[in-house]
């Protein structure tokens, strides 16, 4: 049996402990693509820590967007999902930042939106000053995204020189979204990617709650505590919202210690048991331990248990292209 | 330094199909390579190989309304800039961001971290973003009032180096360069204030020598070191192996530039429209307003505005001289000559170099480099190794201490 695999890890600017660099990293992506893993997923905190102060110091971990679209650079043939909060950033900007790094890599990327706080700049004009209530900023947040990325279709650049049109700007359009938080007119400014748009995961469905998860995202990722009970959670909410369960693909996570584990193909068979008891389509796993572990699972283990990734990172994860489905979610004012 | 070994500084500017409004349909360009990420790594290698000062990418949270008829920005710059760090060792990395548009706590995490992961190589270059299309992408009708604009870039940009001298660990190079392009009279304090590269747009050599003194003169009242201060001016370069191959090359520029775009353009920065304006009169001075209370981008308005007054252009003059190009002089000749004219203004004290933005991407840049920098390099006026790996040693500027940084009176919302 085989799935698709993502791999977590979080780079460090000044290393402490077992934390990676991003030299580190560019040698797990590099491993991990070899060994068929769908997807790097680079967090921004600490795996296994209590994030540091804002000011830095030792162990602050560098924006997952720079990373990603420094290791992308160095390795292209991988998936990678980018953790981004809605703190401090106004969503038209995170929706060109991820979209870009989309395009850069051919449609192999992806963002984890994670709850959060409101920006400066949006704040300053929105109808519901102060934090709010953190579940109904995401949905507003991840509709923004998905509407900005499919705002200016692949299809309307043509670069015909003949004729000088550049672009068919009729197939360009304001997505014009009014919402609690986010008050957004667009159009973006560049292309739709080859998957279409970038693959929008949640993981904190603890806090988002399961419809409005289901209602917009194309990947949940669950703790192992919440695996037990995600397929059926997640079978439910779709009924409610009204997508089709191969639309989401549902991936449970699971730390693991190389340095403690004996046997790699015991500890294979573990994580294989893990996805098919849950009725999972995926496996997130966050190893802790150092570089040295990190690729020490990847060989021993991951080859064993991926699945082949496609071409883009909806193909790897096996979520359809959009088809514009996701037109309003009742989140508009 | 002796005045004779002063060195020129020069940064390509990557305005993704080049400066001219028909860049993209000049025969034998892929018309959207500029879509493409390869477009800009590698012009960024090509840009290293000449041991240029830096890469520079222009950029606004906006698509541009002339889609239709001309190439635009279309990549975030520091999701580029973090893929060319990843792909070159040397050449430094300026991205334009804006001051109105972004949060300061998370600019100045991603601008660090960008600078730490690329060895001490980039710039920000801080752009206040005029136009309302802009402002409704965040909420906003209209865009603020330019004075509010930039009282809160100051104050931003004042958080933003604050944070980053709070920051462990620092980059090779300290902090980020701050660069700022406003020549308009609230930009200019900026840029005295706090700015160590300008990038500014002037057409004439004497008004560049005043402005570039000007500057220094602000930077020293703000207690600065005058040499703290880089002046770039915009350079359009149109080149061609012989003076008539050149006019040739500027000649077939003004026939692929769709007219629907140089006059839209041109309304666009002038703030009135051309429509019933005959195409072979001057465009009358009492439609134009003066630039303080000018809305939009003052800058450009200004340049535009000067050479109406002084040259007196009719119409459609006016339209073929900016080709769409927006208002950064444009110099049309063989190698030889377009080094003398860098030359002229660089020994005039009109400018420490260049931003230069090449007619075509990447013909025009690989003439650039190709057949310009050498001739430079002969002359002992640029640089034929790159003497140390940070955007700051490239442009000669220290570290400097943080005058003027710690007070600050709190961040005032664009709105």
């Amino acid at each position: 049996m085989t799935f698709p695999v993502v791999i977590t890890i979080a780079v460090a600017g000044d290393p402490v402990d077992d934390q990676l660099t991003l030299a580190d990293a560019a040698v797990v992506a590099d491993t991990a693509q070899q060994a068929g893993v769908s997807a790097l997923r680079l967090l921004d905190q600490p795996v296994g820590t209590p994030p540091p102060g804002p000011s830095g110091g030792a162990g602050r971990i560098v924006d997952p967007t720079v990373a990603v679209a420094y290791l992308a650079g160095r390795q292209g043939r991988i998936g990678y999902l980018v953790d981004v909060a809605t703190t401090h950033q106004a969503p038209y900007n995170t929706a060109r930042r991820v979209l870009s790094i989309d395009r850069a890599t051919d449609g192999q990327a992806g963002i984890v939106l994670r709850a959060g706080a409101g920006d400066e700049v949006s704040d300053a004009v929105t109808a519901a000053p102060g934090p709010g209530d953190p579940a109904a900023r995401w949905s507003d947040y991840a509709e923004v995204l998905t509407r900005l990325w499919e705002s200016f279709p692949r299809s309307a650049l043509i670069g015909d020189q003949d004729a000088a049109v550049v672009a068919d700007h009729t197939a360009i359009r304001a997505i014009d979204h009014v919402g609690e938080f986010y008050r957004v007119a667009g159009p973006l400014d560049g292309p739709s990617s080859r998957q279409g748009r970038p693959v929008l995961a949640v993981t904190d469905v603890a806090i988002v709650g399961w419809d409005r998860a289901a209602a917009l995202a194309d990947v949940i990722l669950v703790e192992s505590e919440e695996a037990p009970t995600a397929a059926e959670a997640l079978a439910n909410a779709i009924e409610r919202v009204g997508r089709h369960r191969r639309e989401i693909t549902l991936i449970g996570r699971l730390p693991v210690d190389a340095r403690r584990e004996a046997n790699a193909e015991q500890l294979a068979e573990r994580l294989a048991q893990f996805v098919a008891a849950h009725g999972l389509d995926g496996l997130e796993l966050l190893p802790v331990g150092g570089v040295e572990a990190v690729l020490s699972v990847l060989a021993s283990v991951v080859t064993v248990l991926a699945e082949p990734p496609g071409i883009t990172l909806r193909d790897s994860l096996g979520v359809p292209e959009p088809i514009g489905q996701l037109v309003s979610t009742g989140t508009r004012a | 330094m002796t005045a004779s070994d002063r060195k020129l500084h020069l940064n390509v500017n990557i305005l993704n199909a080049g400066v001219f409004g028909g860049s993209w349909r000049f025969p034998g360009t892929d018309p959207l390579a500029s879509y493409g990420i390869e477009h800009y790594t590698s012009i960024a290698a090509k840009a290293e190989q000449a041991k240029l000062d830096a890469v520079f990418l222009a950029d606004g949270p906006v698509l541009d309304p002339s889609i239709r008829h001309r190439t635009g920005n279309n990549l975030e710059p520091t999701t580029v800039l973090a893929r060319i760090a990843a792909q070159t060792e040397r050449i430094g990395l300026i991205a334009t961001l804006s001051s109105s548009y972004n949060d300061p706590v998370e600019v100045a995490r991603r601008l660090g971290d960008l600078d730490l992961i690329s060895g001490g190589r980039f710039g920000w270059n801080v752009v206040t973003t005029a136009g309302s299309v802009a402002a409704r992408n965040f909420g906003r009708t209209g865009e603020p009032d330019h004075g509010l604009r930039y009282r809160r870039a100051a104050s931003f940009v004042e958080q933003v180096v604050a944070t980053w001298t709070a920051r462990q660990p620092v980059s090779a190079q300290g902090r980020p360069v701050i660069v700022q392009a406003g020549g308009s009279t609230d930009g200019k304090r900026l840029a005295a204030r706090v700015g160590e590269v300008i990038f500014s747009a002037e057409q004439d050599l004497d008004k560049a020598r005043a402005f570039r003194t000007e500057l220094r003169d602000g930077a020293q009242a703000y207690g600065r070191h005058p040499d703290e201060i880089v002046v770039l001016p915009g350079l359009s370069t149109v080149l061609g192996s012989t003076d008539a191959e050149a006019r040739e090359r500027r000649e077939l520029l003004d026939e692929v530039l769709p007219d629907a775009y140089a006059r839209g353009r041109l309304s666009g920065q002038l703030g009135i429209s051309l429509d019933g304006l005959p195409d072979h009169e001057p465009i009358p001075l009492e439609l134009l307003p003066d630039p303080d209370v000018a809305g939009g981008s003052q800058t450009f308005y200004r340049v535009v505005r000067d050479i109406i007054v002084r040259e007196q252009p009719t119409l459609r003059q006016l339209l073929k001289k900016l080709s769409g190009g927006g208002g950064h002089r444009i110099v049309v000749g063989t190698p030889e000559q377009v080094a003398d004219d860098i030359e002229r203004w660089f020994r005039g004290g009109a400018a420490d170099g260049f931003n230069v933005m090449p007619d075509v991407l990447p013909s025009g840049f690989d003439d650039f480099a190709d057949q310009v920098v050498p001739v430079l390099q002969r002359r002992g006026l640029f640089r034929t190794e790159y003497e140390g790996t940070t955007l700051r040693d490239h442009l000669g500027l220290g570290l400097p201490g943080l005058a003027g940084v710690t007070e600050r009176a709190p961040l005032e919302a664009a709105v």
